[in-house]
């Protein structure tokens, strides 16, 4: 009972990864949220422009693009789960995929910008499409970082698996810190995304 | 040792900071940005009504550019510390810096080559006055690199007693991701990516200058730690 809620003790004071990593996060999420702001602004003082070109987006690029970085942000935590507890093959296979994950998003990315600008449609073509280029194109500079970071996340896991865990307190410390980083840092590429496809693609 | 000539180079930081504000801000007048969406007429308007501060602004801003020179290099001697006998990041910090003060000190000059002439043709006027913004707001890709490496070089400091904090290397590359916005005025004659808009002019130039303000004291304190004497082992 007393280790029990030591531990819910630890887990509600417990920040993942370094402090740092929390100084991007918070830094990154405010820029994104004045461009959020930026955007929500504009789109108010000419709301029918926007609207029109919104809907010659295909929401099912969006939408599947959601699945992806939804179900990649689960693999990770799973791995991490893993990671912090038993140390077991499964984490470096959960790390693999997120990364197919990641590499669905890109793929899909990629054949959604080709089929718009094979349109004709480019970053002058409207302010909607402005927004739309230069705010995905950002996240998508992030979903490459990010894909860099999880195969950080994927060769620590694997040699944490090699070594079967075993690992003095301190470093098994700093190695869980390091990956609980890359992973905080996946799940606000995510997070941005959650808030990026419902303004660009569905808001009315 | 002694750390008084880096203690002279990081100030040298400030130096740029208040000679920079007062010759391209306060007397040259280029804050707020003129939008990119004027007029010839109203462009060479400026240069003919501002004609004798732009000249003295220009020579003020074009001396404090030089002093990001010792600054960079204060820097880089800390990086030096962290990297030890292999100093690539190190290197690629000094080459970003010394090709930073170019894009810092050509602008002026070519602002002040405008006001040399006012009463030349406006479109003449215009062409050098969007030659000098674009240089000025859009050549991220130094800035990018110095952010870019130091970032770098504080994830690879293993010592027990690092020349900076960990968070430095995730502030400093979040400034580096922050620049690039800048690189996409060149599509733009209004809105936010237009060289006088928020998100390719406000926030990269703030950001520009708290980094300048963060990393001082910051410098300041791994300088003295140097200077320290050496624990007897």
């Amino acid at each position: 009972m007393s280790t029990h809620s030591a531990g819910l003790v630890s887990a509600k004071t417990h920040v993942p990864g370094e402090v740092g990593i929390w100084v991007f996060i918070l830094g990154d999420m405010a820029i994104f949220g004045l461009f959020f702001f930026v955007f929500v602004y504009y789109r108010g003082l000419n709301i029918d422009v926007y609207l029109q070109s919104q809907a010659t987006l295909n929401q099912n690029y969006g939408a599947l693009n959601t699945l992806f970085l939804l179900a990649s942000s689960w693999f990770v935590a799973m791995a991490v789960e893993d990671m912090r507890s038993k140390v077991t093959r499964l984490a470096p296979r959960f790390f693999v995929l997120a990364m197919l994950c990641g590499l669905g998003f890109a793929v899909v990315k990629i054949i959604e910008y080709r089929e718009k600008i094979t349109a004709g449609i480019t970053l002058t073509s409207s302010d909607f499409y402005m927004y739309y280029y230069i705010f995905t194109g950002l996240h998508f500079l992030h979903v490459l970082i990010g894909m860099g970071v999880l195969v950080f996340l994927w060769l620590k896991a694997k040699s944490a698996v090699q070594r079967k865990g075993e690992l003095p307190i301190a470093d098994k410390a700093k190695e869980m810190m390091l990956i609980e980083s890359g992973a905080s840092y996946w799940h606000m590429v995510d997070l941005l995304w959650i808030v990026l496809f419902p303004l660009l693609y569905l808001m009315k | 040792m002694s750390t008084r000539a880096q203690l002279f180079c990081a100030w040298c930081g400030v130096g740029f900071l208040v000679l920079f504000s007062i010759g391209w801000w306060f007397i040259a007048g280029y804050i707020p940005p003129m939008s990119p969406a004027m007029s010839a007429h109203e462009v060479a308007a400026f240069y003919q009504e501002n004609t004798g501060l732009i000249r003295l602004g220009m020579v003020i801003t074009m001396f404090s550019a030089a002093l990001s020179a010792p600054w960079v290099a204060a820097i880089a001697v800390q990086l030096k510390r962290i990297e030890g006998e292999s100093p690539a990041l190190t290197y690629a910090l000094l080459v970003a810096g010394a090709v930073g003060v170019v894009v810092l000190v050509v602008p002026p000059m070519v602002w002040t080559t405008a006001a040399f002439r006012p009463d030349r043709d406006p479109e003449l006027i215009m062409l050098l006055n969007d030659f000098a913004w674009l240089f000025f707001v859009m050549t991220f890709s130094p800035f990018f690199i110095q952010n870019l490496v130091i970032g770098l070089a504080v994830f690879g400091d293993k010592s027990d007693v690092p020349v900076f904090p960990r968070w430095v290397a995730y502030f400093n590359i979040w400034v580096a991701i922050l620049l690039i916005p800048g690189g996409l005025i060149t599509f733009f004659k209004t809105g936010p990516f237009a060289w006088d808009g928020l998100l390719a002019f406000w926030l990269p130039f703030a950001v520009f200058f708290g980094w300048f303000v963060v990393m001082f004291p910051l410098l300041l304190k791994a300088i003295r730690q140097q200077g320290l004497p050496a624990e007897p082992a």
